[in-house]
């Protein structure tokens, strides 16, 4: 399998790349929850959230293109979301169309919810599209750890992590195996085989696991692990997530 | 169903986030009591395993194609608070590196079909089984119906924070959000049947494991 299908970009090297992982983990907090936190139609606002964020882009050389196909991954939910609107009967209305037996009449209202809910999503999933493609998962994970989420949940992570491409690749074999045979296998079959699939891969994982686990008991695992500690928080990381807070504050304030 | 950021407001966040995190942080010290410190090496390969599952699409009529959710499925085999801890990391990954749901919204998308879906899932197979009795049949059935539920429950519980964050409303959001669940649900619902049909063929003692 493809290893970097993960975390493609992260081994770029620019000042973005070298930042602490913590540093960027919360600058992007900040910036999702700034953007959250913005009343809806201050279409001025949500501008300067976006012109930061495509400066931070530019540069930390991830291509512009990549950032912005990543994001349509919004869009199933957005397309769900969107059905409701015509709906909103409040308001004024900007257009209404006769579907069959029913009326249906879009209001401003309802438009200016779904515009409003659609650009935080959007810039929101461009901010942590750029923190996936500057970052490892090893980095974000110890980065997560720093930040106090607790050990446990970092090491099953990191154990997921570990074993998500053995996993994906089995997984990958079998559908291979199964597309190769079942040439117009439709309906219920298929799913009596997917099933299958899915059963022996689960069989598979939680032998691995116990196979894993006796192989760390045997190499003295105690249910502690240790690791070498190697973030480090320069005086970079300070300047540069004062900053980008102080950018963040100002654009909110000031085209309010 | 992931709900990206910007769909619920600022109050569900925080509750949701607290009602997750709270699950989680109780779901961590009932693993660790009763599977000791074997279960990191085994939450961590069935997480990725959860992960590789809802990776196999299988086509639906229309072009379309869909793949299951994995709660019930999870939470069936190695207990609810198990699944709630195994979804949560498959979701915290979606999240940071897929960006398949917001970060604000982390907490509502793990109680959702995490926390919600594990424990429907759960309850409905286990009140099913010891209402039919152990029989295949009546295993299979349960396994059904508990899948089929946790995905209409985890589908209601998205559309009523929806509605109290304002982005639709109620009278709309939770028939249209249950109604296409209900048909959804029953795909899943017929693939974690026919998982654990497999696992009781192939091994039945999986299924005898102390569930967490």
């Amino acid at each position: 399998m493809r290893y970097s299908f993960l975390d493609q970009f992260s081994d770029l090297d620019s000042f973005i790349h070298r930042l602490d992982p913590r540093t960027k983990l919360v600058s992007c907090l900040a910036f999702i929850l700034a953007i959250v936190l913005t009343p809806p139609g201050r279409w001025q606002v949500f501008l300067g959230y976006f012109s930061l964020l495509l400066i931070l882009i530019i540069i930390s050389k991830v291509p512009v293109f990549y950032v912005l196909k990543r994001s349509l991954v919004i869009l199933p939910f957005v397309v769900l979301v969107s059905l409701f609107i015509p709906f909103f009967k409040e308001g004024e209305v900007a257009g209404s169309y006769n579907l069959w037996l029913w009326q249906v009449s879009v209001t401003y209202t309802g438009l200016a919810i779904l515009g409003n809910v659609v650009t935080k999503a959007w810039l929101c999933v461009l901010g942590l599209i750029l923190l996936s493609a500057t970052t490892g998962i090893t980095d974000l994970l110890k980065g997560l750890e720093g930040l106090g989420i607790p050990r446990v949940i970092v090491l099953i992570l990191s154990f997921m992590y570990r074993y998500i491409f053995v996993v994906v690749d089995e997984a990958m074999w079998m559908r291979q195996a199964w597309h190769s045979r079942s040439f117009g296998n439709k309906g219920l079959r298929q799913i009596k085989t997917l099933g299958n699939i899915i059963g022996s891969l689960f069989v598979r994982s939680y032998e691995r696991g116990e196979r894993v686990y006796v192989a760390m008991l045997a190499r003295g695992f105690d249910g502690k692990v240790r690791t070498l500690h190697s973030l480090t928080f320069r005086k970079a990381d300070f300047y540069c997530g004062g900053l980008w807070f102080i950018l963040l504050v100002v654009t909110g304030v000031f085209l309010w | 169903m992931h709900i990206p950021d910007g769909f619920i407001n600022v109050p569900t966040v925080v509750v949701t986030s607290a009602v997750s995190a709270g699950a989680i942080a109780y779901g961590v010290s009932r693993a660790n009591r009763r599977l000791g410190e074997k279960h990191v090496p085994l939450m961590g390969v069935m997480a990725a395993f959860i992960f590789a599952a809802q990776m196999l699409n299988f086509p639906v009529a229309g072009g379309t194609s869909g793949h299951v959710l994995g709660a019930a499925l999870a939470a069936i085999l190695l207990g609810p608070w198990v699944g709630v801890l195994i979804m949560a990391c498959v979701f915290i990954v979606q999240c940071l590196i897929f960006q398949d749901g917001g970060l604000t919204a982390l907490g509502a998308n793990i109680l959702n079909m995490g926390i919600i879906a594990c424990f429907v899932g759960y309850y409905l197979y286990q009140g099913v089984v010891s209402f039919w009795g152990e029989r295949r049949r009546s295993q299979l059935v349960a396994a059904f119906l508990g899948a089929w539920l946790s995905i209409v429950a985890a589908a209601a519980a998205t559309a009523i924070e929806l509605a109290v964050s304002g982005t639709s409303p109620l009278a709309v959001a939770l028939p249209a959000m249950a109604g296409v669940h209900v048909l959804i649900g029953i795909g899943e619902g017929l693939v974690t049947a026919a998982v654990i049909s497999l696992v009781m063929t192939t091994r039945a003692d999986l299924l005898q494991l102390e569930r967490v």
